[in-house]
């Protein structure tokens, strides 16, 4: 990928996070954002356990550049291993990714606590620039 | 009492002498003079020469072929079999066949499992598929059968009984160490005329052993060669200690080993040794000593034991 | 159940190149057990094979359905439409349900997503073990209900090999353990190691796999 098109290229990314990182003073968000070089659309989990391999494949077939997911830390998750068990399905899912040329780096987890609307903007930032690294998703707009 | 198939190792067992085996590895090619190289070395110097078939799964010439190698360079070869690569019609052919070429020491095994690895730079077969048709205890039934009954597996009557003096494979020290000894027994009661040992260090361990092998007669019925392998490091005892299962060494060995200024001297001196422990227990009737890859060492070894010349049978 | 993993992508590619509709198709019941087959795993191949297939320069477009059970002709039936749209099947279930397939889609040509390893146990989450090997002479009534056959690496018939490891364990994986350890360790408990001490003559191998193509005939049960 030449300099000036990555420079150009604005990743789609897809923040999925988890309700209970939230700080309970900050109101759950859905929906579309805008950040620095990137656009974000927000998922609301009620645990980050509840992501399945399936829905994160999905979601990269439908031509997101990046998937990134923001969990408890780890001994703080509600359903104790939730997120434990959240992250090891999502290495698997790294592994895949790498497999099929996709890279590995388009999907990853953030461990927060009392999270801010800045602070999952921040993960989805994070996830951007690994998402610029590698290109657009080749499956866009396919 | 008459013999089995009156080899010379069977007939100085029969005298009462102390017998001794060693190893002859067959070379990875098919050459003779590799094989001449080792038997000049070695001949005149054991009772019997056991020659492994494809040891860690990887390809050398065939055990029959070195035994027979052998034999006409007036060594006795034990043909080791094991049930890793042949069916039991396979074996069976191959042992009509050795028998045909005038091999009838024949060392009945299970084999290194294909995917127990090749060690060092040798890949071996990981990708073979075992054939495991029948185990070493059928084996030497099936061997038993063919020479007593004059009959195959399947039922079919051999046109004449091949004459076989059959051995068979003992791990004294291997977990679970109670049932080490009643396996013993199943092969004597299959058929098994001698028994080579894997390499013994903890002689006390072993002695306890060999007691209750004495203790049910089975020292009466087979000739117990305990397996001695001339240590020529620490570490390669460690090696030994840790990946060699069914083989233990004590630690004071190990140590002791670490500390010698000469390790290649201390190892014949610990072999030396280990020769005059086991031959103290009763029911050894022998030795079966290998010095892996360093048979040059095995004659001042022998010489040192007072085991040679070997007795005239 | 039977168990079965996964090939390489890269395998799975290599069988699509050239073929532009594939239906990925997966089998409810064993390879779900497994996590090999089942709709979860149908779902998330599905999508990576679209993705793999755009990254190899042979854009697929790809469908997929779970079967109830795909070795069964009704649960077959289900997916005779998708069947006839694609020219091309991936299929995750084992290699009964695969053949099912082939044989009743016949101008398809069907792939296999996974390999068919072994009849085993889901001895912990994420751990399948060796449990029978079809060896059609069952002798678990000999072996205190453990199977030498399948869960030992020799299939040795009278006790240990020289190849147990000083914890128990056998040479060829150290997490495997030694069977015949378990089966003396068994029949001690029992207070019958006696019943070990008999020598087993060789198998009769001509009702397993190495005896030829099983056909299992029941008259009371045809038409």
């Amino acid at each position: 990928m030449a300099n000036n098109s990555t420079a150009e290229f604005q990743p789609r990314i897809t923040l999925l996070y988890c309700r209970q990182s939230l700080a309970p003073e900050v109101k759950p968000v859905q929906g579309s954002r805008t950040g620095q070089g990137f656009s974000v659309r927000l998922v609301l989990l009620p645990c980050s356990s509840k992501v399945q391999l399936p829905h994160l494949m999905r979601l990269l077939e439908q031509g997101s550049d990046g998937l990134q997911i923001a969990a408890c830390p780890e001994k703080a998750c509600q359903h104790l291993v939730g997120s434990t068990r959240a992250e090891k399905r999502l290495n698997r899912g790294r592994e895949l990714l790498e497999q099929v040329g996709m890279g590995a780096e388009r999907l990853g987890l953030e461990r927060g606590a009392g999270l801010s609307l800045e602070d999952l903007m921040q993960m989805a930032g994070r996830r951007a620039d690994a998402a610029r690294a590698l290109g657009p998703n080749p499956m866009k707009g396919v | 009492m008459s013999l089995r198939a009156g080899t010379k190792l069977e007939k100085v067992l029969a005298a009462g002498h102390f017998a001794l085996t060693t190893e002859v590895g067959p070379p990875r090619g098919p050459d003779v003079d590799a094989v001449l190289k080792k038997a000049r070395i070695l001949k005149g110097l054991a009772d019997g020469y056991n020659v492994t078939d494809n040891q860690t799964a990887v390809v050398r010439m065939s055990s029959i072929a070195g035994s027979k190698i052998l034999l006409d360079a007036g060594l006795e070869p034990v043909a080791q079999m094991t049930c890793r690569d042949r069916n039991r019609i396979a074996m069976q052919s191959d042992l009509l066949g050795a028998a045909a070429l005038g091999l009838r020491n024949i060392l009945a095994i299970s084999g290194d499992h294909q995917g127990a690895g090749a060690s060092g730079k040798l890949k071996g077969h990981p990708g073979a598929k075992g054939v495991y048709d029948v185990d070493s205890m059928q084996l030497i039934s099936i061997i038993k059968g063919m020479r007593d009954e004059g009959l195959q597996a399947g039922g079919d009557a051999l046109t004449s009984k091949p004459a076989f003096f059959i051995g068979a494979a003992w791990t004294p020290l291997g977990p679970p160490i109670e049932f080490r000894v009643l396996r013993l027994a199943k092969k004597v009661a299959a058929g098994a005329d001698f028994i080579q040992t894997q390499a013994v260090y903890d002689i006390k361990a072993f002695a306890q052993q060999m007691a209750k092998a004495v203790d049910m007669g089975l020292a009466e019925k087979t000739a117990i060669l305990p397996g001695i392998i001339v240590p020529r490091s620490a570490g390669m005892l460690n090696y030994m200690n840790n990946n060699v299962p069914g083989v233990v060494v004590p630690q004071e060995l190990i140590g002791r080993m670490k500390d010698a200024s000469d390790p290649q001297a201390e190892g014949i001196k610990v072999t030396l040794e280990l020769i005059e422990q086991v031959r103290e227990l009763p029911g050894v009737k022998g030795v079966h000593l290998q010095a892996i890859e360093a048979e040059e060492l095995l004659p001042e070894i022998i010489n040192q034991a007072g085991l040679s010349p070997r007795p005239e049978v | 159940m039977i168990t079965a993993e996964w090939k390489p992508i890269e395998e799975m590619v290599g069988y699509l190149r050239g073929h532009k509709k594939v239906l990925v198709i997966g089998c409810a019941t064993c390879v779900a057990e497994c996590a090999a087959g089942g709709e979860r795993e149908v779902e998330t191949l599905a999508p990576l094979l679209a993705m793999a297939m755009q990254n190899d320069g042979n854009p697929v477009e790809v469908k997929s359905a779970t079967l109830e059970r795909q070795c069964e002709p009704e649960f077959v039936e289900a997916i005779a439409e998708a069947a006839a749209e694609a020219d091309a099947i991936v299929s995750l279930a084992c290699g009964i349900g695969m053949q099912l397939v082939a044989e009743r889609f016949v101008d398809t040509p069907l792939y296999p997503g996974v390999n068919t390893t072994s009849l085993s146990l889901r001895e912990e989450p994420g751990l399948w073990t060796s449990r029978c090997a079809a060896c059609g002479d069952c002798v678990l009534g000999l072996t205190f209900g453990l199977c030498p056959v399948a869960r030992c690496a020799k299939s040795l018939m009278n006790g240990p090999c020289g190849g147990t490891r000083t914890d128990g364990m056998c040479e060829i994986n150290q997490d495997t353990p030694c069977i015949w350890r378990l089966i003396v360790e068994r029949a001690t408990a029992r207070g019958r190691l006696e019943d070990l001490t008999q020598v087993r003559p060789p198998k009769n191998w001509s009702n397993s796999p190495a005896g030829g193509p099983k056909r299992m005939l029941r008259e009371d049960l045809r038409s």
